[in-house]
C-alpha cells in the first residue's frame, strides 16, 4: 500500500505525458485523453518506458477526462478511463522487471473553467465532474487519485472533497506556483498549504510551471508549514519558444543534480512534469537513493485562510471583526429580513478598511433560513474581500453548509465542553478542515474559577484528539463575563487566559465587549481590558475595528510590544491626525453644489446643516432634485462625462441617506417607490452598465429590485410576477447573451403583459432592440431615467 | 499625460473634450491601485498559416471563415495566437467597490482596459524587435470579435494555447473571457515589412463610435 511507504522512503514519479504525446503526433488543441482510445500503443509505451526508467508511481493519461472538457466529443468518460488504466496496468507488466511494488495515480487535471464568483462554474457543479472520473478510476483500479496543477484553491477542494466522499483511496493533491509563490487565482503558499492539510489530502505539493531550480524556495516555504508528504515535480526548466515550438533546457543530469536537492530539503516523492522524459527519470532514479529520504517533520502554526490569504495567529495579536452580526442591531435585522446583502458587504468592506485580519459571519435569527443565508453571505463576502471568515452558528446545518462551500480553511465559531456540542463539530472539522473555538462551558454551565475554565479547555482538546483534530487547530475562548454583576469577573478571565495558553500551548480568542455589559460608557472598560487581555495571552480579540478606542489599545498594544516594526503601523495609523481635522472644517458649500460636484463628505455635511432649517421633503426638492437635474442635462449634452455624473450620483446617495434618516426620525415615510427590476441576462457576467443605471434609478426615487448577473429568465419572471413589476431592465455585453436577452423578453410577455422591457448593453442599438421585441432601448443610463419618469407619469 | 491614462480618458467617453480634476485623481489612485492587483500574464505559440478556398484560412487545427481577418493577414506566412490577462485580482477590486463607488468602478475599468492594452503593446513591441532579427515582421493585433471575425473561435484559441492552465484564462458557457480583463488575439508574422498603420480603433468600420480614437 501506497499510504504506508508514504513519507517513509523516497518515492519516484513518473515524468511528461503530454511533451512525449505531441512528440508522437498530437496536435495542440486536440485531447489528450482520447488517445487512450485511439493510439493505446503508444499509451502503453510510454507508461513502460516511465517504469523502466524506475518509477514507482505512473499517472494515468486522464489529465483532462472530465465531462467538461469532453462536453460536445463523442467519446465516454468511461471508456477514456478505464483504457487509460489498463493500458498503465499493462505497462507494468513489461516495464517493471525488478520485485519492487508500483503504483497507478488516477491523474486529474483542473476542469479547464474558472468557478464561481470569479468564473461561471458553481462549486457543485465542478465537484460532480471530478467526482464521475475519480468513481470511474477507482472501478478501474487505481490506487491513488492524484489531483494536479490546480491553479485555483476552491476547485481544488472540490476535487478533494470528491476524492474523499466519492472513492476510498488515498488523495495526492499538487498545486501550480508561479515564481513568486502565487497561485493564479492569487493563493499563497500557507493557504493553500491550510486548505489541503484541513481536507486531509494524505500528501501536498507543487507541480508545473516552472523547472526544479525555481521550484526550490516555494518547497522551502512549503516545508515551513506543512506536516505530512511534499510531492515535487518540476517542468524541465521554465517553458521556452523557437520557431512555433516549446522546449524545456534542464537536461536528465542537470535535472537529477537539481533533484537530489530537493530530496535532501525534505520533499518525500519525486518525479517530472511537462519536458521532461524517462531520460529524466532514469537519471533522477539512478542519482537519488531511496533512503535518501527526510521524513516530514510536524509544524504546530495556527493557519486560517480565504482562497488568497492566510493568516497565521501567532504571538502578535489578530482582530476579528465583529459586526457582521444581527445581535442587538437593528439595522442589520432589518437588512437580513429584507434580504438587503449590499448592507451585510458593506459592512464587511468597512472593518477591512479599518484593520480587522478575520470577520466573523452569524447570520443567525429566529425567521430566516440560516443555512442558506449563511452559504449566501459567505459566497458573497469571498467576491469582494480575500479576509479569512469566522463562521459564527450555534446550527450545525448552517455550519457545515458553509464550512462546504467556503473557499479556503475557515476559523469556527464554536464548540464547548458539552459532548453533544462536540459530537456535532469536530466531524465537521475532520471532513472540511477548519480552526476552531473551543467555548470552556459545559454541561454545568461556565466554571467560576479559572481551574474550571482551563479543564473544559483541556477536555475539549482531549476529544478532538479522537477526530485527529490537532490542538494547533482549536483556539481556546474562556470567556469575558460582565464586571457589572462578576465582580472577580475580568481577573478570572485574564487569569485563564494566561493558563490555558501555557499548560496547553493553544491560541486563545475572546469576545472583548461582554466585559462591561450594564455599565456606562463601556468603551473605556473595554479597550483598557482588551490592552490586559493581550498582555495576559490573548491571540485574537473579537472586536469591532471601527472603534476608535479598541484600535488605539491595538496598536498602542502592537507598538508598545515590539510586534509592529519601527511603529510603522502606529504611525500610519495615528502619524497625521490633526492635519485631517483642520482640512474637514474649512469646507463651505451648499448641499446642490457638493452633489453637483458629486463631494460625498461635503454633501453629507451640507444635507446636516440643511436639516437645521428646512424639512427633508424641502431639502430634496429645492436641492437635491435641481441638482440631479442639472447634472444629468449636462450629461446629455456630452460637456459632463460618465464618471461625474457617477461621482455625484454616489453624493447624492449619502445625502439621501442622511435625509432619509432624519424622515423617519420626523415619523414621516417616503413616498411609495415605483419597483424596477434591474438584470444582467443569463449568461452575462459584466454588471457594470447595470450597477450604473441601479445607481441613477435609485437616485431618482425608485424602489430597484437588483437580481444581479447570469440571471435565468424563469427567475426574472418570477419576481416580475411576485412583486407586480411595472418595468423590467436587461443589460448584455455580447451577442452571445442577446439570445437570453430575447427569451426573457418572451417570457415576460407570456406571464405579465402589461410589463414593460428597457434594454442596454455594449452590444444593443435600436435595431437589435426593436428585433428582439424589447419596448425601449436605453444608450446610456440617463435614458433608462427618463424612460422610468415618463412611464410612470412623473 | 502617458498613454495608459490618454487612453483611459478616451474609454470613458470624454472624446475631444478635455478632463476633469476630479475624475484625473480617480484615474491615478485606479492605476495605482491596479498596480498592486492587477497581474499581467501572456501566453503564445505560433502556427503556420494555411489558405484554403472561399477567404477560409486554417490555424493549426482551428479552421476560420473571415474577410476582415484575412485582409488583415494579407501577406502573412505565420500566426502568433496569444491570450493575455491582467488576473483575478483585477476583478475583486472591480467588483469591491460596486459597493461604495460606482464612479471608481467605471475609472477603474477603463483603467484596467487601458492598462491591458499597453501590457499587449509593449510585448507586441519586444517581440517586433526580436523577430525582425529573424527577418519577420509583425501585423496589428487582431481579435475575435472584430470585424467578421466570429468570437466563437475563442474557445478553441484558449484549448490551443492551453490558456487555463497556463496562465488562468477560461471560458463561461457563454462564451465570455474570464478573468474579464483578458484578450485573446492573431498576431499575423510576415517576410515582408507591410505598411500598415491602420491598428485596432481606426481599422473599424463604425465611424461615428463616441470612443474613436
Amino acid at each position: 500500500m501506497i499510504r504506508e511507504r508514504l513519507g517513509k522512503e523516497l518515492l519516484y514519479f513518473d515524468g511528461g505525458m503530454g511533451t512525449l504525446l505531441q512528440a508522437k503526433g498530437l496536435k495542440p488543441g486536440e485531447l489528450p485523453e482520447t488517445w487512450n482510445l485511439t493510439h493505446p500503443d503508444d499509451i502503453v509505451d510510454i507508461h513502460r518506458q516511465y517504469y523502466e526508467a524506475g518509477s514507482d508511481i505512473v499517472l494515468t493519461n486522464t489529465f483532462g477526462a472530465n465531462a467538461l472538457k469532453f462536453q460536445g466529443t463523442d467519446y465516454a468518460l468511461k471508456d477514456v478511463v478505464e483504457a487509460a488504466v489498463h493500458h498503465a496496468r499493462k505497462a507494468s507488466e513489461s516495464g517493471v522487471t525488478d520485485k519492487r511494488e508500483v503504483y497507478i495515480g488516477l491523474d486529474v487535471g483542473p476542469t479547464g473553467k474558472l468557478l464561481k464568483p470569479m468564473g461561471d462554474l458553481d462549486f457543485e457543479e465542478a465537484y460532480e465532474a471530478f467526482a464521475e472520473v475519480m468513481r470511474y478510476g477507482e472501478e478501474a483500479g487505481v490506487d491513488f487519485i492524484h489531483i494536479e496543477t490546480m491553479s485555483d484553491t476552491y476547485e481544488v477542494k472540490a476535487a478533494v472533497l470528491a476524492a474523499k466522499e466519492q472513492t476510498s483511496l488515498p488523495v495526492f493533491a499538487t498545486m501550480i506556483f508561479d515564481e513568486k509563490g502565487k497561485l493564479l487565482t492569487g493563493g499563497d503558499v500557507p493557504a493553500v498549504v491550510a486548505l489541503l492539510e484541513g481536507l486531509r489530502v494524505d500528501a501536498l505539493g507543487i507541480n508545473c510551471g516552472m523547472g526544479p531550480e525555481q521550484m526550490l524556495p516555494i518547497l522551502k516555504e512549503i516545508l515551513t508549514y506543512t506536516s505530512i508528504p511534499v510531492i515535487v515535480k518540476p517542468n524541465a526548466g521554465l517553458p521556452k519558444q523557437k520557431d512555433g515550438e516549446v522546449w524545456y533546457d534542464v537536461d536528465p543530469a542537470q535535472f537529477a543534480g537539481f533533484m537530489e536537492e530537493i530530496a535532501k530539503e525534505g520533499a518525500c516523492v519525486i518525479g517530472g512534469c511537462c519536458g521532461t522524459t524517462p531520460e529524466h527519470i532514469k537519471a533522477m532514479t539512478a542519482q537519488i537513493q531511496r533512503n535518501q529520504l527526510r521524513p516530514p517533520v510536524k509544524k504546530d502554526l495556527t493557519v486560517v485562510s480565504s482562497y488568497g490569504k492566510a493568516v497565521v495567529l501567532g504571538e502578535k495579536p489578530i482582530i476579528i471583526g465583529e459586526r457582521i452580526n444581527p445581535t442587538g442591531k437593528k439595522k442589520f435585522k432589518q437588512a437580513l429580513k429584507e434580504h438587503d446583502l449590499d448592507y451585510i458587504l458593506r459592512e464587511g468592506i468597512i472593518q477591512q478598511d479599518n484593520g480587522a485580519h478575520i470577520l466573523d459571519v452569524n447570520v443567525g435569527l429566529p425567521d430566516i433560513d440560516e443555512s442558506a443565508m449563511m452559504c449566501e453571505v459567505v459566497q458573497e463576502l469571498q467576491s469582494i474581500i480575500n479576509l479569512p471568515l469566522q463562521i459564527d452558528t450555534v446550527d450545525p446545518k448552517a455550519m457545515e453548509a458553509a464550512m462546504r462551500i467556503y473557499n479556503g480553511k475557515p476559523m469556527i465559531n464554536s464548540v464547548n465542553g458539552k459532548q453533544e456540542s462536540m459530537d456535532a463539530v469536530f466531524p465537521l472539522i475532520q471532513r472540511y478542515g477548519g480552526t476552531v473555538v473551543g467555548l470552556t462551558i459545559d454541561e454545568n454551565g461556565i466554571p467560576a474559577t479559572a481551574k474550571g475554565r482551563v479543564e473544559i479547555a483541556g477536555k475539549i482538546i482531549r476529544e478532538a484528539e479522537k477526530y485527529g483534530i490537532d490542538k494547533k487547530d482549536i483556539v481556546i475562548d474562556v470567556l469575558a463575563m460582565t464586571i457589572s454583576s462578576e465582580p472577580e469577573g475580568a481577573k478570572i478571565t485574564l487569569d485563564a487566559l494566561k493558563q490555558v495558553r501555557k499548560q496547553y500551548g493553544v491560541r486563545t480568542v475572546l469576545g472583548v465587549s461582554n466585559i462591561s455589559f450594564g455599565l456606562p460608557y463601556r468603551p473605556a472598560v473595554n479597550s483598557n481590558f482588551y490592552t490586559l487581555a493581550m498582555y495576559n495571552g490573548l491571540s485574537a480579540g473579537i472586536i469591532n475595528p471601527s472603534s476608535e478606542d479598541m484600535m488605539r489599545s491595538y496598536y498602542s498594544y502592537c507598538a508598545l510590544m515590539n510586534y509592529d516594526q519601527n511603529c510603522e503601523a502606529y504611525i500610519r495609523q495615528y502619524g497625521n491626525r490633526q492635519v485631517d481635522v483642520t482640512v474637514k472644517s474649512q469646507t463651505e458649500i451648499t448641499l446642490r453644489e457638493a452633489v453637483e460636484k458629486g463631494l460625498k463628505e461635503e454633501a453629507r455635511n451640507a444635507a446636516r446643516e440643511c436639516l437645521k432649517g428646512q424639512s427633508p421633503l424641502e431639502i430634496i426638492n429645492t436641492q437635491m432634485i435641481p441638482a440631479l437635474d442639472a447634472v444629468g442635462k449636462d450629461f446629455e449634452k456630452g460637456t459632463l462625462f460618465l464618471p461625474q455624473l457617477l461621482m455625484s450620483a454616489d453624493a447624492a446617495k449619502i445625502a439621501f441617506t442622511v435625509l432619509k434618516e432624519a424622515l423617519s426620525e420626523l415619523g414621516e415615510t417616503e413616498e411609495k417607490k415605483e419597483k424596477i427590476i434591474l438584470a444582467t441576462v443569463k449568461g452575462d457576467i459584466h454588471d457594470i452598465g447595470k450597477n450604473i443605471v441601479k445607481v441613477l434609478l435609485e437616485n431618482y426615487g425608485f424602489d430597484v429590485i437588483d437580481l444581479g448577473k447570469d440571471v435565468a429568465p424563469e427567475v426574472i419572471v418570477e419576481v416580475a410576477v411576485r412583486e407586480q413589476v411595472q418595468l423590467v431592465g436587461l443589460s448584455a455585453l455580447m451577442t452571445t447573451t442577446v439570445v437570453s436577452m430575447e427569451e426573457t423578453i418572451l417570457q415576460l410577455r407570456k406571464s405579465c403583459p402589461e410589463c414593460k422591457v428597457m434594454v442596454g448593453g455594449a452590444v444593443l442599438n435600436q435595431e437589435y432592440a426593436d428585433m428582439i421585441g424589447a419596448d425601449y432601448y436605453g444608450k446610456d443610463a440617463m435614458q433608462s431615467v427618463y424612460y422610468a419618469q415618463q412611464l410612470f407619469g412623473e | 499625460m502617458d498613454t495608459r491614462t490618454k487612453e483611459a480618458i478616451r474609454y470613458l467617453g470624454y472624446g475631444r473634450h478635455a478632463v476633469d480634476d476630479e475624475t484625473l485623481r480617480l484615474i491615478r489612485s485606479s492605476f495605482q491601485e491596479l498596480d498592486q492587483a492587477a497581474d499581467f500574464r501572456i501566453i503564445y505559440r505560433i502556427f503556420d498559416l494555411n489558405r484554403k478556398e472561399n477567404e477560409s484560412l486554417e490555424i493549426g487545427t482551428m479552421k476560420v471563415t473571415s474577410k476582415s481577418l484575412n485582409r488583415n493577414l494579407k501577406g502573412c506566412e505565420q500566426i502568433v495566437l496569444l491570450g493575455g490577462t491582467l488576473g483575478t485580482g483585477t476583478d475583486l477590486l472591480l467588483r469591491r467597490y460596486t459597493l461604495t463607488d460606482m464612479a471608481k468602478v467605471v475609472v477603474l475599468q477603463a483603467c484596467a482596459a487601458a492598462m491591458l492594452e499597453e501590457e499587449l503593446d509593449i510585448w507586441q513591441e519586444a517581440r517586433k524587435e526580436e523577430w525582425k532579427e529573424e527577418g519577420w515582421y509583425l501585423r496589428p493585433r487582431f481579435s475575435p470579435g472584430y470585424g467578421d471575425f466570429s468570437i466563437c473561435h475563442q474557445s478553441e484559441i484558449l484549448r490551443m494555447l492551453d490558456a487555463s492552465k497556463s496562465i488562468g484564462l477560461t471560458l463561461t458557457d457563454a462564451g465570455m473571457l474570464t478573468p474579464t480583463k483578458s484578450v485573446t488575439a492573431l498576431i499575423g508574422r510576415s517576410r515582408t515589412d507591410a505598411a500598415c498603420h491602420r491598428q485596432g480603433c481606426e481599422a473599424c468600420e463604425k465611424a461615428d463610435c463616441q470612443y474613436r480614437r
